[in-house]
């Protein structure tokens, strides 16, 4: 079966400096695919290469078997696209704009009505169909945006960075609507920041950085080998040295990243390469040794951090 | 492909850059034309050139009315000419202030057409559709321009004014009606190309009307300027030898409208002693068929003054002599011209802004592959 999203070597270059440097994508049909990474990574110059935006400077992107840059009209019709960051038209009424996107992409007048009704349900904006889009809060902006991706019924979305800038009620509204997509059988290309954003809507996930896809796979796989480097937060009212010399001797503690302390307490941050039963194990062993934990927490939430510390980690191995 | 298929898709093709067209301007119309403003400037600019146009009669009056008076040419002009003057100069006032409106408004509705929509970030929207950007191009222009047309048609009745008092011509003001639309296309077209090479609205305002103040001012000062450098001498340069090429003036929608005036006034007025110098006509200056000496004595009439035709009625001028007429001395030189220069000017800075619109590195096409010859082309 064609792959939805198929790239070889994509690369992108702006003025010198490389946004992307070859990635090899493949999204199969029906999979919900997050692309994580931090900020400056090429998510969104990726997505961008896809929604028919940039022009690659080599390597190839296909969309449904069709080549970005040969037939850009024809990927258009297969996706929604939704940037990062992007308008409205204020002076429209929120019928008006999906009117007005639906008859960009052709959709006949009598389809027209009923469907705009069906997305403002899908998207949770029925009763503000006569509002002016001017009017609308940013999460209703949002999840406009996304309900004009769905207005040709595409076969793949690119979302990137959906949930961003919004509060925490709309961000699990967001989630919401993306698992009803899900569940209508549409590829979703997503991308975040935030893993653990992603990781409970996505079936695979790739790990992006500095332009190269560092792993990519099904979320499972991608957790299991994140978690097998997790970062430990563990303050210590003791004595800190004494501690850092007793995590020394556990092989499943690297070394120590980064010590702080004050009023009498040290920070230590030490990666610990195992799964989370055996960190609690090592607690009991910390603490049966006299030293004075008073917190003790896995850095995993922030993925950018530890996230650093893995291609970090990436960098060093390749030298 | 058979010969009849062809000129089908090409048909299905039209009808699609059609309903493209139509709903951009749909889109746009919708968000200008809301609520009560564009009734309101309607409303205010007719009020307006009603005023102009009686102005234009109360500054007219007086002179009309005197018997006996005695234009600059040495012609009278009786009161039997009072009505004629009067029509004249209501419809030169009313041409040229349209045409300065026109001048204002055009590039106005159109340098954020596009710069606009790139800096409130709708423009990526836009794209990715499968509108073709030509459409998207041609349905801004023309929604853009839908206003500044309105205006010029809802201008017609004020202007007709004119023909009852006489003094101007039903094709007269035809012709000021086809300068205006020439040059509201052309100046709309300037804004719109601003609007898509420069990626903010208000440097993209700026460029457009420098552009605009170029091409209805600058060129004639240009062409002033190097005529004089041809003649030499700045005091008397308007030789008939010597002249900068016209076709600069070509650029100048206001040296049509000037023309046209120009040609409407009995005695040689303003507008007349300034198409003389345009024509190289020196110190003579010609109305319609009929050319004065306009120098003060000196210089022998080109065409001899009729003096056996009544005034305002057109009479068969005698034979030019040649030495004094380097060219046909037609009425109308450069209405056709100016139309047909900004016509191609604003075809092409359209095709032009097309290809701007366009991402850069993703071909463009005037006309898109089939479908079906791409699609199966993937692995």
């Amino acid at each position: 079966m064609t792959p939805i999203i198929e790239t070889r070597g994509l690369v992108k270059r702006y003025d010198g400096e490389l946004a992307v440097a070859g990635i090899d994508l493949t999204v199969g049909p029906g999979e919900i695919y997050g692309l994580v990474g931090p900020n400056g990574a090429g998510k969104t110059t990726t997505m961008r290469i896809l929604a028919t935006l940039l022009a690659p400077t080599a390597g190839e992107a296909r969309v449904c078997g069709i080549d970005v840059t040969a037939d850009p009209v024809e990927v258009r019709r297969r996706i929604g696209y939704m940037p990062d960051f992007y308008g409205v038209y204020d002076d429209l009424r929120v019928w008006e704009y999906l009117d007005f996107f639906a008859r960009c992409y052709s959709v006949p007048a009598a389809r027209r009505a009923g469907m705009i009704g069906e997305l403002l349900e899908i998207v949770g904006l029925a009763e503000k169909r006569d509002a002016y889009v001017e009017a609308l809060s940013r999460g209703m902006r949002q999840r406009l945006c996304l309900a004009h991706t769905l207005v040709h019924d595409p076969q793949l979305l690119i979302l990137d960075e959906p949930a961003s800038g919004l509060d925490p009620r709309a961000r699990v509204e967001m989630r919401e609507i993306l698992r009803e997509l899900r569940g209508m059988g549409k590829t979703i290309l997503v991308s975040s920041h935030i893993l653990s954003e992603v990781a409970e809507l996505c079936t695979s996930v790739g790990i992006i950085d500095r332009g190269r896809l560092l792993r990519s796979g099904q979320i499972a796989e991608i957790e299991r080998s994140l978690r097998a480097t997790a970062l430990l937060r563990i303050d210590v009212l003791s004595d800190g040295d004494a501690a850092i010399a007793w995590l020394g001797t556990d092989p499943r503690v690297g070394d120590v990243l980064a010590v702080s302390s004050e009023a009498g307490m040290t920070r230590l941050e030490v990666p610990f390469d195992g799964p989370a039963g055996e960190q609690a194990t090592m607690l009991q062993g910390m603490i049966a040794a006299g030293h004075t934990v008073s917190s003790f927490s896995q850095a995993t939430s922030d993925l950018e951090e530890i996230f650093l510390k893995v291609t970090g980690n990436d960098e060093e191995t390749a030298a | 492909m058979t010969a009849t298929t062809l000129p089908r898709r090409r048909l299905s093709g039209l009808r699609e850059f059609g309903s493209s067209v139509s709903t951009i301007m749909s889109k746009e119309l919708r968000s200008r034309f809301r609520g009560r403003r564009a009734f309101v400037v309607l409303t205010l600019y007719l009020g307006i050139l009603a005023l102009i146009a009686y102005g234009a009669y109360i500054s007219a009056v007086p002179a009309a009315s005197q018997p006996g008076l005695v234009g600059p040419d040495g012609m009278s002009i009786g009161a039997a000419n009072a009505s004629a003057i009067v029509g004249q100069a209501i419809f030169a006032m009313l041409s040229i202030f349209q045409l300065m409106l026109v001048a204002f408004l055009a590039p106005a509705f159109t340098t954020g057409a596009i710069s606009l929509e790139r800096e409130k970030a709708t423009l990526d929207l836009l794209i990715t559709t499968p509108l073709r950007p030509g459409a998207i191009v041609v349905g801004k222009l023309l929604s853009a321009l839908a206003f500044v047309v309105l205006m010029i048609v809802a201008g017609i009745p004020v202007s007709a004014l004119v023909l009852m008092y006489g003094g101007a011509a039903v094709q007269d003001i035809v012709r000021a009606q086809i300068v205006l639309f020439a040059a509201a296309i052309g100046f709309g077209v300037i804004g719109l190309f601003c609007s898509a090479l420069i990626k903010r609205t208000q440097s993209a305002t700026v460029v457009a009307y420098s552009t605009v103040l170029f091409l209805t001012v600058g060129t004639f000062f240009v062409w002033r300027l190097w005529t004089a450098g041809l003649a030499g001498t700045i005091t008397e340069p308007f030789g008939p030898a010597s002249r900068a090429p016209e076709q600069l003036l070509y650029l100048n929608p206001a040296i049509a409208m000037v023309e046209i005036v120009a040609d409407t006034e009995i005695t040689t007025g303003d507008m007349g002693r300034i198409m003389a110098e345009i024509r190289g006509t020196g110190g003579m200056v010609c109305n319609g068929d009929v050319c004065f000496d306009n120098s003060g004595g000196g210089i022998a009439p080109s065409k001899p003054v009729i003096t056996d035709c009544p005034p305002n009625a057109r009479c068969a001028a005698p034979p030019v002599p040649t030495a004094f007429d380097p060219r046909p001395l037609e009425t109308g030189h450069f209405l056709p011209r100016f139309a047909l220069t900004f016509a191609g000017l604003s075809l092409l800075l359209t095709l032009a802004s097309m290809r701007l619109v366009v991402p850069a590195g993703l071909g463009f096409r005037l006309r898109r592959r089939h479908p079906t010859s791409a699609a199966g082309t993937g692995p």
